[in-house]
């Protein structure tokens, strides 16, 4: 389990991925129930919920909560993000993620490799959906065989990683998470 | 509520200001940092009241992305420059040409062709797209680290390819922003003489001292204009005015030239290949690749990388990005 007073601040993905799937609670587990999204991945969720009803789930959890900061600092950050994110509006969500993570220390929760790279490269403390699945397997919250077909689809897609169908059930094998 | 933002009792959240410049077609980066000081002292000079043309608001625009990019990682090509002295005689604007030419990889005698490519080379990157033919021709902007101009792509390609020089004339001489409503004119103040410069740079003296006379006595004036003119790309008005800044015509022999019209048979019979160049939305090869190479390196995400290459890409044309090594799977799994 993620240790101490840790805030979570999370992309739409990752938490489409966990909602979709049912593991919400997890999610609350996992993070201590810390968990906070910029209102631009907030007005993304809400765009998406007419695709999946599910996600309404996440504006009703009392114990995620929006952020809609508007001070200086985060608002000049996340404009710096925009440079190398958006366009045509897309990808505002990632940008009051990453601004967050900067402007408040919180953990960054975001699968999408541009924005992990920005935050690698200010040392910011960044996780995905993936991270977030071995843990929850290590803390016998999610088996592997549950999460196996959303870790492969994320490794062969998302992550740009050279595993086909059962990958990641044989490299969780190899590496000792099924113990 | 844009009441209590204006009074200050209440600020703006990221999603406001985003909107704000979605509304004012900027970037909201823009609220944050300053333009190049080429806008700044532009914009100082013009006062409140001035209104930003189409041709403003692009220049400004690509200015700032080019800016970001040679940020990320320099822009070959691009780098600061001394100025050139103000030509202040005709000898001194044929040698400005000469100069300008071999700075741009041209020959003495050779035509200039793709001018994107080779003002490149010379650290100004051009752009062309079409404003409409009632918009300014031209313009540019001095950055820190070379520059950038665009070409309305209204007018037909001679008078493009005359407008791309002219900019690099303002460009070589370090003008700091210009918007050129007309390239075509022949006054003796600075901007008659950067037109001067374009045409000596599109028809080289020597070249037109050689080939106009022998061509003349070949063919005749016609079929003479007709293939200089399409061998060195330019629009017939700018090749009389060139060979009457040559004294190699006199006026009447210059409206005559005037008034050729290249046809179809011209053509072909003569093996001429008309130009594209700056036709509709263009953008310069060497700014095209370095926005790849950023997408590639996943410094830009790829709804980004599209925005920059400003329709000129589709999603389809944008390469997929390689998959990685097994081992980087513990990047994502901690």
């Amino acid at each position: 389990m993620t240790e101490g007073p840790v805030t979570h601040v999370f992309d739409t993905g990752p938490l489409r991925h966990f909602t979709l799937n049912g593991w919400l609670g997890v999610l609350k587990f996992l993070t201590g129930g810390r968990i906070v999204i910029p209102e631009s991945v907030e007005r993304e969720i809400k765009d998406q919920q007419h695709q999946h009803a599910a996600l309404r789930q996440i504006l009703d959890a009392d114990w995620i909560t929006v952020d809609r900061s508007d001070d200086l600092e985060y608002l000049a950050a996340f404009a710096r993000y925009e440079e190398h994110l958006v366009d045509g509006g897309r990808n505002r969500g990632e940008c009051g993620v990453l601004a967050l993570g900067r402007t408040r220390g919180h953990r960054i929760v975001i699968d999408d490799n541009v924005p992990r790279v920005l935050a690698k490269n200010e040392k910011l403390d960044c996780t995905g959906t993936l991270g977030l699945l071995c843990e929850a397997i290590r803390a016998d919250k999610l088996t592997v065989f549950l999460v196996e077909s959303l870790a492969d689809d994320l490794l062969a897609s998302e992550y740009r990683l050279p595993f086909g169908p059962g990958g990641f059930r044989q490299w969780a094998a190899e590496n000792g998470l099924l113990t | 509520m844009v009441n209590r933002i204006e009074g200050g009792q209440r600020k703006v959240t990221a999603l406001e200001l985003a909107a704000i410049a979605d509304a004012l077609q900027a970037r909201m980066q823009s609220f944050f940092t300053d333009p190049a000081p080429s806008i700044v002292s532009h914009r100082s000079a013009q006062g409140l009241d001035a209104t930003e043309s189409a041709v403003d608001h692009l220049l400004t625009e690509l200015a700032a992305a080019v800016e970001f990019l040679h940020g990320l990682r320099p822009i070959q090509g691009l780098a600061t420059r001394e100025p050139w002295e103000p030509p202040t005689s005709t000898e001194a604007v044929e040698g400005m040409a000469a100069r300008a030419r071999a700075e741009a990889g041209y020959g003495p005698d050779e035509p200039a062709k793709n001018l994107q490519d080779h003002l490149a080379t010379a650290g100004l990157l051009l752009f062309s797209q079409d404003f409409g033919a009632d918009a300014a021709d031209a313009g540019s902007v001095l950055l820190e680290e070379g520059g950038v101009a665009i070409v309305n792509s209204a007018p037909k390609v001679g008078r493009r390819r005359l407008s791309a020089v002219h900019e690099f004339g303002h460009y070589l001489l370090a003008d700091e922003y210009t918007v050129d409503w007309r390239t075509a004119h022949t006054g003796p103040d600075i901007e008659g003489r950067i037109d001067r410069f374009a045409r000596a740079f599109l028809l080289p003296a020597t070249a037109m001292a050689s080939v106009w006379p022998r061509a003349v006595t070949a063919n005749g004036t016609r079929t003479a204009a007709v293939t200089i003119a399409g061998s060195y790309l330019v629009d017939m008005s700018t090749l009389a005015r060139r060979l009457q800044d040559l004294d190699l015509v006199d006026a009447s022999t210059a409206n005559d030239i005037r008034a050729v019209q290249t046809t179809q048979t011209d053509i072909v019979t003569h093996d001429l290949y008309p130009s594209h160049e700056l036709e509709g939305l263009t953008q310069p090869r060497t700014y095209q690749k370095h926005v790849l190479a950023l997408f590639e390196a996943e410094k830009i995400s790829r709804d980004r990388a599209l925005g920059l290459l400003g329709g000129t890409f589709t999603d389809a044309d944008l390469p997929e990005l390689p998959p990685r090594q097994e081992q980087e799977i513990w990047e994502y799994v901690s």
